[in-house]
């Protein structure tokens, strides 16, 4: 399975950088994008020295955590976007369900946009600005925290993209309003989060847990505790709960299987 | 003489129900209204939470003070109805599709279809969309409620700043004469819009330079200038120079843009012959 994904993704690839102007105009096009975003965090900081008491190097290993995890959702899960959105359009995901192939599978594998590695580009920097700017007491547990933050991360991120192609079985069009949980997710996650409202909280660690994924791992990265009381120690859990939102959690394997079969019937009929 | 005035009043009549049934189009997609009100209240409600912990810290920055600085975010999500900080690719979809050889050889005015076609819209948009997000900033986050004379040199600005932003947009879209395929282009075009028009955060925030250079460029005639005229820090006889600002810009970009149409034409006679 795996090698097969690999083949698919390689032959995506090759494709892509048929335009290779194209291509490299997107890639940078989103290093642009993306470093406007940072640009405007920094703008603030000019103004201000710190933000409910975390400075702009602090907020920056927030910001490159949720940004770069983002990252590679997109580049890995775009898939589930315009092109799932043109087979619901065009009748054309009845091929995918003869294939003797599960259809989550295929169109996974349908779409891998490299030219996103922009948006890594500009995540990596931006947490390599934090890293030299911060002086973090290294021990094996924090070393460990970082990839299980962006994994995790990405893992949600992926959730959120296909929640938002479930969607699209009853829509046709994938709703506007997944961009509100993906990017702005992705805004709400680049600050602090004890700087919103309960409600706003409760959601993102609850409902949309990117939450989880960043702030309690920047927590026990610059041994900070978080004013509401919301226990560093959460960083360890972060994976489980990535685990639970692309499996279980919000229904999802269980609403595609079920809405696949549904278009099966109706096909059939 | 009086048989050109009649053709003349024609052709008006012609943009205006062009506009009219731009309009009505648009109450169908009352969902998609629905859904960008609730993405564009969201977005101004996180920015809303930055600034209030930012300004735990300082009193007032660049001259804004909390509530000011909560009542731009919410206006400049308002404003994301009228397509302020954003560009759309509606023209460039007839011109890849080839859609657009119909249009032009239709007996009126190419820029003066699409204008009315987008004020149509926009002002639907603007009516529902605009005027609830900003609504709802008023009720949750207490954003300033505009004085009669505000909300008046506010609708001068709004209308200008639709001009100059249907200006650019066009002229952005037409690149696709040459390129096919302008979402590069476009998206681009959106960085730059979104940073310079103040539509991000208040040009005031920026550094000096960075803000000399935001306010020699057209694009705070779309977003900025209407944004602080509807808060009052434009007023009196400022306004003035701000509106003309803005009114140079339409008529210089109307002006731009007529001529990118005219090479643009040409392309496609040389193409077609």
């Amino acid at each position: 399975m795996l090698s097969l994904y690999l083949r698919l993704i390689s032959a995506r690839i090759r494709a892509q950088m048929q335009y290779k102007i194209s291509f490299w105009l997107e890639l940078l096009g989103f290093v642009l994008v993306t470093g406007l975003e940072f640009a405007v965090v920094a703008i603030l900081f000019a103004r201000i020295p710190a933000l409910a008491g975390w400075n702009i190097a602090e907020v920056a290993l927030l910001y490159g955590l949720t940004s770069t995890a983002f990252s590679l959702a997109e580049m890995a899960g775009r898939g589930f976007d315009a092109p799932f959105e043109l087979m619901m359009q065009r009748g054309t995901f009845d091929i995918v369900l003869i294939r003797p192939l599960g259809s989550f599978f295929q169109v996974l594998a349908s779409e891998f946009q490299l030219r996103r590695l922009g948006r890594t580009i500009q995540g990596l920097a931006v947490l390599g600005f934090a890293f030299a700017r911060l002086d973090i007491d290294w021990s094996l547990a924090r070393l460990a925290v970082l990839p299980i933050s962006l994994i995790s991360g990405s893992i949600i991120y992926l959730a959120l993209i296909v929640i938002g192609a479930t969607l699209c079985f009853w829509t046709i069009k994938t709703p506007e309003v997944i961009n509100v949980f993906t990017f702005g997710g992705e805004t709400v996650t680049s600050y602090p989060l004890s700087i919103y409202s309960r409600p706003l909280r409760i959601v993102f660690l609850g409902l949309v847990p990117l939450g989880i994924a960043n702030y309690p791992a920047a927590l026990l990265l610059l041994g900070r505790s978080d004013p509401h009381g919301l226990p560093a120690g959460l960083a360890w859990a972060a994976p489980l709960v990535a685990a639970l939102s692309l499996c279980r959690c919000p229904g999802l394997l269980a609403s595609w299987r079920q809405q696949v079969s549904k278009l099966r019937e109706l096909n059939f009929r | 003489m009086r048989l050109r005035t009649a053709i003349r009043m024609n052709t008006l009549r012609l943009y205006w129900e062009i506009a009219i049934r731009s309009f009505k189009r648009a109450t169908i997609y009352r969902t998609a209204y629905v859904a960008g009100l609730l993405t564009n209240a969201f977005f101004a409600a996180v920015r809303c939470f930055v600034y209030i912990a930012i300004f735990d810290a300082a009193e007032s920055i660049a001259g804004y003070s909390l509530r000011e600085a909560i009542s731009y975010t919410w206006i400049t999500q308002a404003l994301i109805s009228i397509n302020a900080g954003w560009i759309s690719s509606e023209i460039m979809l007839t011109v890849r599709s080839g859609d657009v050889v119909t249009d032009l050889a239709r007996p009126w005015s190419f820029y003066g279809y699409w204008l009315s076609r987008f004020l149509g819209e926009r002002a639907f948009s603007l009516l529902t969309r605009g005027s609830l997000t900003y609504l709802l900033g008023v009720l949750y986050f207490q954003a300033h409620v505009p004085s009669a004379g505000e909300a008046l040199a506010f609708a001068a600005a709004l209308l200008l700043a639709m001009l100059v932003s249907f200006a650019l947009t066009f002229m952005v879209n037409l690149t696709a004469f040459w390129l096919v395929d302008s979402t590069g282009v476009i998206m681009l075009a959106n960085v730059v819009l979104g940073f310079f028009s103040g539509f991000l955060i208040p040009l005031a925030f920026f550094p000096p330079a960075l803000e000399s250079i935001a306010r020699i460029l057209p694009f705070q005639a779309i977003t900025a200038l209407p944004a602080e005229i509807f808060l009052g820090r434009i007023a009196g006889a400022a306004l003035i120079p701000a509106l003309l600002l803005q009114l140079l810009w339409a008529l210089m970009l109307t002006a731009l843009a007529l001529l990118v149409l005219r090479a643009a034409v040409r392309k496609v006679i040389i193409q077609g012959g």
